[in-house]
């Protein structure tokens, strides 16, 4: 039962701690623009061109690529692409781990529908329960292989390689190896005592139902314990890096929005210039609106 | 794998004579002819006396150049106020423009230094750990997290963050901020999306917006010259009038052409800003504009109000309220004119920063169109509205990006398109468009000129470009071969001028650099006499 409730309590931390981030990114106002090119929503220009490069572009449609975009984004989160061309080295630890979380992520998923179509009264013998559950063994094990090779280097990089350890905190080893723990516990779990993940697949079946299940394997059980506190960590560290990019990208340096007379972005600049503030140069009279203070004059 | 011990960011803040010593045997190789290291000049050291005045523990080179402190109670009234400036950075209130960007850039730095060799000031000094884009990220990231959030001195140890705040750091900080271009090429390849060319900006700021220290060339003689008396270069409006009656002259001479510059004319479509430097430094360009402009008809007016007759915006590189004051003013002369837009002459940062970042700022009615004179430019040369002859330029030309103008902008294509019409013998650099490297001379650094800083820009900050033209002109570098770089932005042209005069380049390789207009009137068939000016030999 404690199990449980850890588990629970996981979820409703997991969420609530995203949740609160998310509400702190929207929150803030608008920034001025700050862009960076090449911008894949620019249609027809790859090569990083904007929509500043037509005549009179005011006056001409926006027009946004999707495709493009998403042509951009697909190779970059599965493939980890940037770090394949910049950063090779590190391409080689970084592609696994990343990899390995997808599938592992991918897994649970199978898992939990396994765990659902269970509830309504489908056989687990029935042939797509099999195949779920076969299709969960690939993704998990799998993920898991590639989990702990991937965190096994990356400790090893952050440790022998100069340029990473002159910036390394003990806050780096530690997410590493609690991540790593949890690889680790996982693929031996699997190969030792779960080789069909019915184990955690029946766990999350009690979990849903409120029926706790007894887990007799200690490496099943250390692994449900671990994932669960790792779900509590994660919202507070900067790995949530997974959704804070859609801020840093989409919102940051891929907003190329126009302010156009009338738009909604005129409407919030207008909020902003109303801010006062408060600084303490000699230039700067502090106090003023933004407004006033680019608009009075300096001694 | 296992290297010397690098310099790690708390490091910033332990006492000692110089975080790094600066010697050219270190730096980057140069191709041919400077391959052998020999024409490499000896990189000027500050005298003792200049040493004990200022502070320069950081690398001995001074750009800002801050006096010593007296005391030690002053000392920590710096230290105080530097926090305090850090942490309105952290309020939307006070920093509403940059708020979401700087707290995304400070909260996901995963530390992978990826973005390290993307960066030319790091790569060119021989990788010195100090100009890393990460260094001085990282610092100011754990004075935040140590000093400003909820446990920070707490949990420091652990979370990496034992930097101490004292004033060797916010000394050592302020100098740093002025060792890197903001050409935010490293953001370009950062995977998480942290801009550590934006921090450097922020950094800038705490010092500008609350300290009131920055660079004087770009501050004192800079913007709030601009805002006092019409142009940062000094000029008044009344000799900007002159200096205009002067060019009618000189047009007339060269090319027998009577062009009057138009003068605060009402109504007129265009309002032509552009940075006055050009006037005192490279006239041959405003003349350019001038009879481009006239040959194609166009209804036109330069301004010669106060602030309307300079183009530039120094605030962009380190302060947020000069910003907003010189965009409002230039918007503002626009709306007054009652032009339809307001078109940029060739200056990069003056592009993004009356284009782009403030498009935020200049709101409502005085919302006035802008546009990039190489799209109006574009339009002139490859839709047959001048006449022009290619032949007139049949020598090895390249062209440099201005980071402002493509990387940070998006326009790439329309200067290109105008080179390959006109340039038979155009050659691209490597890499180039909005994977180019900076001039060396971007966020200010072309006009700065404190001590040795400019030695420190010619040899390291624009050592990459450097490299880049020269390996543009390899197949041609007999210096009997005259060739051209175009540079269509008046500040890289002055980065470009001083590394061409470091390195001799003239004398050694027959390199020298112009703007893009003087390509054009050089091709125009009407026009008899060449324009272009090569140096003398
Ligand atoms: S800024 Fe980006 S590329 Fe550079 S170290 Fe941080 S995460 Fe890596
Ligand atoms: S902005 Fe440019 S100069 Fe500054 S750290 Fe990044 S790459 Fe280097």
């Amino acid at each position: 039962m404690l199990l449980q409730l850890l588990s629970y309590l996981a979820v409703a931390v997991f969420v609530l701690g995203i949740l609160t981030k998310v509400v702190k990114y929207l929150r803030m106002p608008i920034h001025v623009r700050w862009e960076l090119y090449p911008i894949p929503h620019e249609k027809g220009r790859e090569y990083g061109g904007s929509y500043f490069e037509e005549l009179n572009w005011w006056e001409k449609p926006i027009e946004k690529s999707f495709i493009g975009q998403i042509k951009f984004m697909v190779p970059e989160i599965l493939f980890v692409r940037g770090l394949y061309h910049d950063n090779r080295k590190l391409w080689w630890a970084s592609f696994p781990f990343h990899f390995g979380m997808y599938l592992v992520i991918g897994w649970l998923a199978l898992l939990l529908i396994g765990a659902i179509l269970n509830i309504a009264g489908l056989s687990p013998e029935s042939v797509p329960a099999t195949f779920l559950q076969s299709l969960a063994v690939i993704f998990g094990a799998v993920g898991f292989v590639l989990g702990t090779a991937g965190c096994i280097g990356l400790l090893i990089l952050r440790t022998f390689d100069g340029d990473l350890r002159a910036f390394a905190a003990p806050k780096d080893y530690f997410n590493l190896v609690f991540i790593l723990a949890i690889f680790l516990t996982g693929l031996l779990a699997w190969s030792s005592s779960d080789p069909s993940f019915v184990i955690f697949r029946d766990y999350l079946e009690g979990v849903i139902t409120f029926n706790p299940a007894t887990i007799e394997s200690p490496l099943a059980l250390a692994h449900i314990i671990l994932l669960s506190l790792f779900f509590m960590y994660l919202p507070f560290t900067h790995m949530t890096h997974f959704f804070a990019k859609y801020f840093m990208w989409d919102k940051v340096r891929w907003d190329d929005e126009r302010n156009l007379r009338g738009s909604a972005i005129e409407a919030k600049v207008k909020q902003v210039l109303n801010y006062r503030q408060n600084w303490s140069a000699p230039h700067i009279k502090a106090g003023k609106t933004w407004a006033e203070t680019a608009t009075e004059e300096v001694e | 794998m296992m290297k010397a011990e690098k310099i790690n960011p708390k490091d910033i803040s332990r006492p000692s004579e110089q975080m790094v010593e600066l010697d050219p045997a270190d730096f980057m190789k140069l191709p041919y002819p400077y391959d052998k290291g020999e024409d490499e000049p000896a990189f000027k050291r500050l005298t003792e006396d200049q040493k004990k005045k200022y502070e320069a523990s950081l690398d001995g080179v001074l750009a800002v150049s801050i006096p010593k402190p007296a005391t030690k109670e002053e000392e920590d009234e710096l230290v105080r106020k530097f926090l305090s400036g850090l942490e309105k950075l952290l309020t939307k209130e006070n920093n509403w423009t940059f708020l979401q960007p700087l707290t995304l850039s400070l909260e996901y730095c995963a530390k992978c230094q990826t973005c390290n060799d993307a960066c030319p000031i790091y790569v060119s000094s021989g990788k010195k750990d100090i100009y890393r884009p990460t260094y001085r990220s990282e610092a100011l990231r754990m004075i935040a997290n140590k000093y400003l959030k909820r446990g920070g001195k707490l949990f420091a140890k652990i979370a990496g963050n034992d930097i101490e705040l004292n004033w060797t750091t916010v000394a050592r900080l302020a100098e740093l901020a002025y060792r890197c271009t903001l050409c935010r090429r490293c953001a370009q390849t950062c995977p998480i999306g942290v801009d550590n060319g934006l921090i450097t900006h922020e950094l800038r700021k705490i010092f500008s917006q609350e300290m009131g220290i920055a660079a004087a060339e770009i501050h004192t003689l800079g913007s709030v010259q601009h805002l006092k008396k019409g142009s940062s270069t000094g000029l008044m409006p009344v000799a900007l009038k002159d200096t205009l009656e002067f060019l009618e002259d000189d047009i007339k001479e060269r090319t027998g052409l009577s062009i009057k510059f138009p003068l605060d004319k009402e109504g007129a479509d265009i309002l032509l800003i552009h940075n006055a430097g050009e006037y005192l430094s490279w006239p041959e360009n405003p003349m350019a504009f001038a009879i481009i402009f006239e040959a194609a008809g166009l209804n036109w007016t330069l301004s010669t109000d106060l602030v309307g007759y300079d183009a530039v915006n120094y605030g962009l590189w380190y302060d947020d309220v000069q910003f907003a004051r010189v965009a409002v003013k230039h918007a503002q002369i626009a709306k007054k004119l009652g032009v339809k837009k307001i078109v940029i002459g060739e200056c990069g940062h003056a592009h993004k920063a009356i284009s782009v970042t403030a498009d935020r700022i200049i709101n409502e009615e005085i919302n006035i169109p802008r546009e990039s004179s190489m799209t109006l430019l574009e339009d002139l040369v490859c839709n047959g509205k001048l006449n022009l002859d290619p032949k007139k330029n049949d020598f090895p030309v390249t062209l440099h990006d201005p980071c402002n103008m493509v990387r940070l902008m998006g326009v790439v294509e329309p200067q290109r398109n105008i080179i390959r019409k006109i340039c038979p013998q155009f050659r691209e650099m490597e890499p180039h468009g909005v994977r180019n490297y900076c001039c060396g001379g971007g966020s200010g650094f072309a006009i700065m000129s404190s001590m040795n800083f400019p030695n420190w820009r010619s040899s390291i900050s624009g050592r990459m470009k450097f490299k880049q033209i020269l390996e543009a002109f390899q197949d041609v570098i007999d210096p009997g071969i005259k060739k051209m770089v175009c540079a269509p932005c008046s500040n890289c042209k002055g980065a470009i001028r001083e590394i061409f005069n470091y390195y001799n380049a003239w004398e050694k390789c027959g390199i020298s650099y112009t703007g893009l207009v003087e390509f054009i009137v050089n091709a125009m068939v009407d026009i008899k006499e060449p324009y272009i000016e090569w140096p003398e030999i």
